[in-house]
């Protein structure tokens, strides 16, 4: 970054020489410092998880949750700075709100990641606004089978003119993740924050875009990835947090809910065991290594 | 016919007078629709003992027209408030979206939704309040049951007017004029309704349902019933008003085809 | 004068993707008087330093309800406090008048702490230069939030912001256990002790300068739910105080007895 201190670093909304927009750039730089986010997508849900740093002693466990609720389907985990996190997460419910009152139906994950792209990247435009802080992964599930529509009573006309069409098939997952930019990609895995590299090397060897991952093995290798992940930073502590959507037929029957405490806790113990295991098998490398040596 | 486009084809003045232009004009005060089009009738609930029951047809009236015939007018609010409905279907709707839409935003929280009926009632009777004050009223009359803070059942009333009022058995439409009497001989004032069980309870209604379905000619024999206990709710739809009896219609005049 | 070019106003990230202005208004809650906030089981107490700008004026306020279920203590700005300790009647007042509901804790501190994230995002405001300590009780217990002028809001079982709150903090941690496990009078007791810890030598805690704040569910054979926020000022603070006092006494003849 030679051009730091050059002055087209301090307002928002200007382009370096080069064609840089410097302060997208340190925004993104909050991100980085931020605790690992990530967000798994499977065939038959998917599942967010974050790391939570124990700043304190005094912070009360299990409280302070980092993923949020949009709407019944969709829940938003961010990294970085955590109010604006938090203005992201109100502008995407607002969101989800208005489009169910123009449609009556809940958001699409893809139009709602859209929506919040396009928020993002207006805060990028102007000098009177600095963007945002954070790189969100919004992760959800478009009801796959036909919706009553909000409010409607009755079940309509069985054929002909607003029939149903039988075994129409619509839905699936949906993963996306935004970053300070407004660029948004979708994905089979995302990560951001602190140990968003260690989490994407782990991701890749899922190899999710087969499809062959279901979504409790999902949980279990979030919860280790995000483990794994820690592990630079291992002097502080920190807390999982995980949330998942299944399909209509799964667990949570297509909603945005906490990992029940069971599984979390049993995921938590895998995650643990795996890691202790790859300790173990280094350090008796390193042993046999060193016997080869003296040999 | 002359050469100004504006009246022609239009009636001759000369033989019917000139065109009252008054009639054309779009400017004036702004007004709200006053009157329900599509309808639902009576809703009848009663307090027992540890909860709630309340029923209601399936029916959706278009005028005197039994026009939609599987409408479900009594409406699930998190999981311990039921909402019925009486008056227009389309408000009815529009209400319900409101309750997804604060159900949702009570989610966000951790801890879910903490709203109980009496809460709801609350709300609820506010709506109604300032949409009649803004003359633009929702044209409903509806009942909640549930629990209030006190975990103890809660059943109220709110109309399109604001108006609240809560009772151990209440009724709206036509049902507050013939199910009422029926539910107080059922259960006189000095019953506590903890003498009450969800068994008399819900009897009673069906009792109510098919009193209503004899005579009032907006009513229908398929019904919904839900239960409010402290397990939950119990919805039963489609359900089927039993052993009809229209023997006593024979005795009484003007009832059916003997007009005089 | 200035440390860098990055700190002239909120809307500007510094290449490490720090705040200055904001980081600044955290600083100004250090320079205010300390108050402590601490929660057992069943209630949420709020303890603070009264401070006077000279010897005939009055104390300035420490610790205001905000309705009957909750109240906050502030330290730094109190006019800023004062915004937004207005902002949480309205919103609380509205809640009941809707709802019939008193207004749940969590949402209203994520309601105060959104405004004060928008301060720290666009040019011409500024982040506020207050830290508050929100105690409360709703539908899911007591509870105890610390709101700071970035926006960041953490529910705590225990916490001090303000001048030399570190040495309540110390106290609040090794103490933890027993905090969680305490009684009502022992919470109120303890969130005075952290408090003196605080204190300069030649200071100690008076009627005058202390102020406590409690709420609480209320006890079994109650009428309500919950015990309403209390404020204890003035000659209200003697039990309270003497109770200190003689804990302190009897603590240590316990260790005159142990040595």
């Amino acid at each position: 970054m030679t051009s730091i201190g050059t002055g087209y670093d301090l307002s928002n909304s200007v382009f370096s020489p080069d064609g840089r927009n410097f302060q997208v750039e340190y925004a993104a730089k909050a991100v980085e410092n931020g605790g690992t986010a990530i967000g798994i997508r499977c065939k038959d849900g998917v599942v967010l998880a974050v790391e939570k740093t124990i700043t304190s002693k005094l912070l009360k466990p299990g409280a302070n949750n980092r993923i949020a609720t949009v709407d019944r389907h969709v829940g938003i985990v961010t990294a970085g700075l955590v109010p604006d996190g938090r203005h992201f997460v109100s502008r995407a419910r607002d969101e989800a709100s208005s489009w169910r009152s123009v449609y009556k139906s809940p958001i699409p994950i893809s139009a709602l990641s859209n929506r919040l792209g396009s928020y993002v990247q207006a805060y990028t435009l102007y000098s009177s606004v600095r963007p945002f802080g954070v790189t969100a992964i919004v992760g959800g599930w478009d009801s796959e089978a036909e919706l009553a529509v909000d409010g409607q009573v009755g079940s309509g006309p069985r054929s002909g003119s607003g029939g149903k069409v039988d075994g129409a098939q619509t839905g699936g997952p949906g993963l996306y993740m935004i970053e300070p930019s407004g660029l948004y990609w979708g994905y089979y895995g995302a990560a951001t924050g602190k140990g968003r590299q260690a989490a994407k090397a782990e991701l890749e060897k899922l190899d999710l875009s087969s499809g062959n991952l279901n979504l409790v093995d999902a949980v279990k290798e979030a919860a280790r990835i995000i483990y794994v992940a820690h592990e630079d930073s291992k002097d502080k502590e920190f807390e999982l947090e995980m949330s998942w959507i299944s399909t209509l037929e799964g667990p949570t029957k297509g909603r945005h809910e906490a990992v029940p405490q069971q599984l979390l806790q049993e995921a938590e113990r895998a995650a643990k065991r795996a890691l202790e295991g790859d300790d173990e098998e280094e350090e008796e490398a390193k042993a046999n290594e060193g016997e080869q040596m003296e040999e | 016919m002359n050469h100004y486009p504006e009246v022609w084809g239009r009636p001759r003045d000369d033989v019917y007078g000139s065109y009252n232009p008054s009639y054309l004009q779009t400017s004036g005060p702004k007004t709200h629709t006053q009157s329900p089009a599509v309808t639902g009738t009576s809703v009848i609930a009663v307090k027992f003992n540890g909860g709630v029951a309340i029923a209601a047809d399936n029916l959706a009236s278009y005028g005197s027209l039994a026009r939609f015939t599987d409408v479900k007018r009594l409406r699930i609010f998190g999981d311990s408030a039921v909402v019925g409905f009486g008056g227009d279907v389309s408000d009815m709707q529009y209400i319900d979206r409101l309750l997804e839409s604060i159900d949702i935003r009570e989610n966000y929280s951790a801890h879910g939704n903490t709203l109980n009926a009496k809460n709801l009632h609350t709300y609820l009777s506010k709506v109604f309040y300032k949409r009649r004050s803004e003359f633009n009223p929702l044209w409903n009359h509806i009942l909640v049951a549930g629990f209030d803070e006190n975990k103890n059942p809660f059943l109220s009333s709110a109309d399109l007017l604001g108006t609240t009022y809560s009772a151990p058995h209440l009724a709206t439409g036509f049902g507050a004029h013939l199910a009422i009497p029926i539910l107080r001989r059922l259960f006189p004032e000095e019953t506590p309704i903890e003498k009450i069980s969800k068994e008399e309870a819900e009897a009673a209604l069906r009792e109510c349902l098919k009193v209503l379905w004899y005579r009032d000619a907006r009513s229908l024999d398929q019904y919904s019933v839900a239960v409010i206990t402290s397990d939950g709710i119990e919805v039963k739809e489609n359900q089927q008003i039993e052993a009809q009896s229209w023997a006593f219609a024979e005795s009484i005049k003007g009832y059916g085809a003997q007009v005089n | 004068m200035f440390r860098n070019n990055y700190d002239n106003d909120a809307v500007t990230f510094s290449p490490q993707g720090r705040i200055f202005q904001v980081e600044y208004a955290q600083e100004a809650v250090k320079q205010g008087s300390v108050v402590v906030g601490l929660v057992n089981k069943t209630h949420s107490v709020l303890v603070g330093l009264k401070r006077n700008a000279e010897e005939l004026s009055s104390y300035q306020k420490k610790i205001i309800e905000v309705d009957s279920h909750m109240g906050i203590a502030i330290a730094g700005l109190a006019s800023d406090a004062r915004v937004l300790s207005n902002y949480m009647k309205q919103q609380s007042l509205g809640s009941r008048m809707t709802y019939g509901r008193p207004i749940p804790v969590d949402r209203i501190v994520n309601q105060i702490a959104d405004r004060a994230q928008t301060n720290t995002q666009h040019y011409g405001k500024r982040p506020y230069g207050v830290g508050l300590l929100v105690a409360g009780v709703d539908e899911a217990g007591p509870h105890l939030f610390e709101f700071q002028p970035s926006g960041m809001i953490h529910e705590m079982l225990a916490c001090a912001i303000g001048a030399r709150s570190q040495m309540a903090r110390t106290y609040l941690e090794r103490n933890l256990e027993k905090i969680s496990n305490s009684t009502r009078d022992e919470l109120i007791d303890h969130g005075l002790r952290a408090l003196k810890e605080t204190l300069s030598q030649d200071k100690e805690l008076t009627v005058d300068n202390t102020s406590v704040g409690v709420v609480g569910l209320a006890g079994e054979d109650a009428k309500g739910k919950i015990e309403s926020f209390k404020l204890y000022e003035g000659q209200q603070l003697v039990p309270l105080l003497e109770a200190l006092e003689s804990g302190e006494t009897k603590e240590d003849e316990t260790m005159e007895v142990d040595s």
